[in-house]
């Protein structure tokens, strides 16, 4: 009975007690549900609904849990006020973003109570599938629904093909990825997919080249001084956003120094225009002006000697290229760029430390994408803002509790050892982690096998990918697909059989930041109200399906606590108390040490590399020496863009806005109406030009266009802007759904669909920003 | 008496909304549609505007976030000839669902824009949210449990927390302030009395230049913006 134990205590918390005798005031009546009718005794399983006792008294209580309508993960607290959540609020124990939340946890109640979510296992009973197909779902039983998918992975076993399922995992807990993760290894199969693959693989790729550390960037905001962002929405889709949004604050007016921020974007975002500078430029040329900074930095003597000459590898190799090759006057060219700005962009990035850059989705995710995080990434080290506060800074991970070893039989190792659909690592990947956008080029084709079944986790890949429609098509050939989510998106219309899961305030997991605070920090989710219908979290089917699949499978899944609230529970002993866990929702590690240059670098030299030893023994391995020692050095390569620039003029650059909730579905009316606030609209998507484009192409601000790229086309209406580069269109993505939900179906156009499948040439990451279109008037 | 105000700062606002959402979280306020936003009839007691001035590349964005600006001489009270609409000791400007006639003068008044005419049942399922329980006697907090059809609403700086707090004899200002406020991510909005000089308002006021919108039409409002 611990959490009731934990529950029974927070109510003694100050400023809910208040709230809660106001409540009393207002007369509650007998339909109430308490506190362990929500939560239920921890003795029984969790999310087992425990039948509500008419004698309960009305109740409110604050529940301590966390947020996942994008990967940042914050802590919350939900009021939830007779078993109905009311209120979402930040949890001031989590320090990642000190208690603050950004707009997108508030629409959480709108997640909770969407009207389409569904209730119940579906069934599919129209073969015919693809877009606009109907599936004439059929409701099923529990017990029906996963004895036969138990049968079906068993027979796949039974074959000695266990690499033939597939798994996607799009936005889960970190728990429940774990689980899915556990259950793909015992089962025997490499092809664990997770929508990575369109996010974030360029900057990964990049900061491992420079100094082996293969993960998201953690920027120390408290104190830097300056901030040069390259194509980084900071306040829209940068992540973990709330911390950006909470640091923002405090680094403008909380300190003796306010910071200076420089956007360079070929598009005056949000974050542009909080900026103090915008600098436009020509889109895909970053890496020139990095080069070029590093230019100036390095001829004017700006850079940190001690730094340089003490932590780090290649600095004479990398001076050379920069000199030779990016003066100012040379980048100025390629970028649009003035040269003097760059001097002085230079100057101020080199005078004024702690300063620090940033990389983002506009100025990395290209093919030759990973080479510009990079040269990015080197000016931090150049001006030596690497591992000090108010610089670059390595994220702690949790250390938690050990598990059992996963259970493998022949078959197992077998299956894992076939080459992975995604073909990462392969010759055409060299570096991948994954390569979500490959799976359906491998499911058209057949090759390098065909796939017998698969799994969706939460995923939506059909909206988020370039060249979405392929997703359409490349569903259809799998014979038997199972998606597990509580809505019916786009990919779960292609499913044989629709699982609903339970959301995030409905269940048991825990969950961590992606880099960013440097220090651990893991948040809690449990159950601020009972599972709607009937659904169950993703970690209880898990464990049912294993069990199903019987053999070292179900042997991997024994004794690590047989559902979600006993995994939690078991991985988190190590770290506290679960009673004090249940309360609190936070735990937290102990404070970040700078400057630990002597075990930090994960290179060759041990040192942060300008010339990537990291890369080059890569490259011998592999045996790959295409372009010989550039292909160890941050530089720029000139992009070549999908459609020829007589028939394409524009270049098409998608953004997410920040009302683009991460989960799949966009079903809510509180994010839609405010969906874009720099045109001041929300229920659309427009085709945002720069004035002067649009004029000499004839059109009107509001004018019906068709944006037509080599694949695609979409309708969208005109929209004038004086903050687009003359030569791009800038639209939002997250709209353009064609699912379930009253607030999303048929709302503007996704963007995605016009964009050409390209990949950054080392990590297979999508490229975005690289098709060309033509706008006319429809 | 205390004189309740706001300062917002411009250089700390990030544009997020965070603001708008709570506030319609938390006043209970309903949500728009396609077809309300095109008719300009989706409502927002707080919202984010966006001003842009200036050509390409030199252009400017201002992201100003609106609330009511509760002004001291405030138009819409002047109007009203129900007088359904006043301005109460402490300075707030509230409206009595009971008292509007609906007549939309108090709209056509206010330079600001803060008002919104309501012309939806809350009640009817397509707007029913889901997140409140049946019974309205366990809503809790809220001050108008009970929305009305017709009549002219507006932020009420959320009076109902700053009232229970005074009761409970809280530090308002620290403590309890408006949900907007509260939840800020960059901490651009304070809460707090004007009239106390040793308010976190007063503090901030003193240390920087304000501004307020269309001062020059003698409303004296209570919302304070801190620019760059």
């Amino acid at each position: 009975m611990k959490s009731e134990d934990a529950l029974s205590q927070k109510k003694t918390n100050g400023v809910k007690l208040n709230r809660r005798t106001f409540i009393k005031l207002s007369a509650l009546t007998g339909a109430a549900i308490g506190a362990s009718q929500v939560l239920g005794p921890s003795s029984t399983r969790s999310a087992v609904p425990v039948p509500p006792s008419a004698s309960a008294p009305g109740e409110e209580k604050w529940i301590a849990t966390s947020c996942i309508n994008c990967p940042a993960r914050c802590a919350i607290r939900v009021r939830a006020v007779d078993g109905k959540a009311v209120k979402i609020i930040g949890n001031p124990l989590s320090l990642v973003s000190e208690g603050k939340i950004c707009p997108r946890a508030h629409v959480g109640l709108q997640v909770l109570y969407d009207q389409g979510r569904v209730n119940f296992p579906l069934k599919r009973t129209n073969p015919q599938k693809g877009k606009g197909a109907d599936p004439r779902w059929q409701p099923l039983s529990w017990e029906e629904a996963l004895q036969e998918i138990g049968n079906r992975l068993q027979a796949i076993r039974q074959k000695d093909e266990p690499h033939k399922l597939l798994l996607f995992s799009g936005l889960n807990t970190k728990s429940s990825e774990e689980v899915i993760d556990r259950f793909a290894k015992a089962y025997g199969t490499p092809n664990l997919v997770s929508g990575e693959g369109y996010e974030a693989e360029t900057q990964k790729a990049g900061s491992w080249m420079a100094d082996g550390h293969s993960g998201d960037v953690a920027y120390d905001l408290d104190s830097t001084n300056y901030i040069v962002a390259f194509g980084a929405d900071i306040l829209e889709s940068s992540r973990p956003l709330a911390r950006l949004l909470r640091k923002w604050g405090k680094m403008r007016r909380e300190k003796p120094n306010r910071t200076k921020i420089v956007v360079i974007n070929p598009r005056y975002s949000l974050t542009a225009a909080k900026s103090d500078r915008w600098v436009p430029i020509n889109p895909g040329t970053d890496a020139a002006l990095a080069m070029a900074f590093a230019n100036v930095i390095i001829t004017e003597n700006l850079f940190d000697k001690a730094f340089v000459g003490h932590w780090t590898a290649g600095f004479d190799v990398y001076k050379k290229l920069a000199l030779d090759e990016y003066s100012p006057e040379a980048v100025s060219k390629i970028t649009g760029v003035a040269a003097d700005d760059i001097r002085e962009i230079a100057r101020e990035f080199a005078g004024t430390k702690p300063a620090i850059a940033i990389g983002g989705k506009e100025a990395v995710d290209w093919t030759n994408g990973s080479y510009s995080a990079y040269a990015i990434h080197c000016l931090n080290a150049l001006v030596g803002s690497i591992d000090i506060p108010g610089g670059v800074i390595y994220q702690e991970g949790v250390k938690f509790q050990e598990m059992p070893r996963i259970a493998e039989d022949e078959t197992a190792k077998k299956g894992k050892k076939q080459p992975a659909l995604d073909l990462r690592g392969t010759d055409k990947f060299p570096l991948a982690a994954v390569v979500t956008n490959q799976i359906p080029e491998a499911l058209l084709t057949g090759a390098p096998y065909p796939v017998a079944m698969a799994i969706g986790f939460n995923s939506n890949f059909n909206m988020l990918a370039p060249g979405a429609n392929r997703w359409d098509e490349a569903l259809k050939k799998i014979p038997f697909y199972v998606h597990i989510s509580p809505f019916i998106s786009e990919m779960a219309l292609n499913a044989d059989i629709l699982l609903p899961s339970t959301t995030y305030l409905e269940e048991w997991a825990y969950d961590f930041s992606p880099p960013g605070a440097g220090f651990a920090e893991l948040k809690l989710k449990q159950p601020v109200v009972l599972p709607r219908g009937k659904t169950r979290p993703i970690p209880d089917l898990i464990f049912e399906m294993a069990k199903k699949t019987g053999g070292t499978v179900a042997g991997s899944f024994a004794g690590i606590g047989d559902n979600a609230e006993g995994f939690v529970k078991l991985r988190t002993a190590s770290l506290l108390p679960w009673k004090e866990f249940v309360e609190t929702g936070v735990w937290r590690g102990g404070d970040y040490e700078y400057r630990k240059y002597e075990r930090l670098f994960r290179t060759p030299s041990k040192k942060f590399e300008f010339y990537s030893g990291n890369m080059k023994a890569l490259s011998a391995a592999k045996k790959t020496t295409a372009e010989g020692d550039l292909s160890f050095l941050p530089h720029y390569k000139a992009e070549k863009f999908l459609g020829e620039a007589g028939t394409y003029p524009l270049v098409l650059l998608p953004y997410q806005p920040l009302m683009v909730m991460e989960n799949g579905s966009q079903n809510y009316p509180w994010a839609q109406e405010i969906f874009l606030p720099m045109a001041g609209r929300g229920w659309n998507v427009f085709a945002e030009m720069n004035s002067e484009t649009a004029n000499k192409l004839n059109l009107k601000n509001g004018t019906p266009v068709w944006v037509e790229s080599p694949y695609r086309k979409i309708k969208a209406t005109v929209k004038f802007s004086e903050g687009i580069h003359p030569q791009v269109v800038a639209m939002a993505s997250g709209q353009g759904h064609y699912s379930y939900g009253k607030w999303q179906t048929g709302i503007g156009v996704n963007p995605n669909e016009i964009i050409g499948v390209d990949y950054d040439s080392l990590d297979g990451q999508s490229v975005f920003f690289n098709t060309r279109v033509k706008v006319y008037k429809a | 008496m205390p004189r309740w105000g706001m300062v917002i700062d411009l250089d700390k606002c990030v544009g997020c909304q965070a603001c708008t959402v709570a506030c319609k979280a938390e006043n209970n306020v309903p949500h728009g549609s396609p077809r309300e936003q095109t008719e300009r009839r989706d409502f927002f007691w707080n919202k984010v505007i966006a001003a842009s001035s200036g050509k390409y590349p030199s252009v400017r964005t201002e992201l100003i976030p609106m609330p009511c600006m509760h002004c001291d001489q405030a138009p819409c009270v002047t109007v009203c000839p129900a007088q359904a609409t006043y301005r109460r000791e402490d300075g707030i400007i509230v409206q009595d669902f009971r008292r509007c006639i609906g007549c939309k003068y108090c709209i056509v008044a206010c330079p600001y824009g803060a008002r919104n005419f309501n012309v939806k049942e809350q009640e009817t399922t397509e707007y029913q949210r889901q997140d409140l329980l049946p019974d309205r006697k366990s809503w809790g907090p809220w001050p108008f449990p009970t929305r009305t059809h017709g009549v002219v609403e507006k932020c009420t700086f959320c009076f109902h927390r700053i009232d229970q707090g005074v009761k409970e004899g809280k530090k308002i200002g620290t403590d309890v302030v408006p949900a907007c406020v509260e939840v800020c991510p960059s901490g651009a909005r304070v809460f707090g009395d004007l009239d106390d000089a040793k308010s976190n308002v007063s503090r901030l006021l003193s240390s920087r230049a304000s501004i307020r919108l269309r001062e020059e039409m003698g409303t004296k409002p209570k919302v304070y913006y801190l620019p760059k």
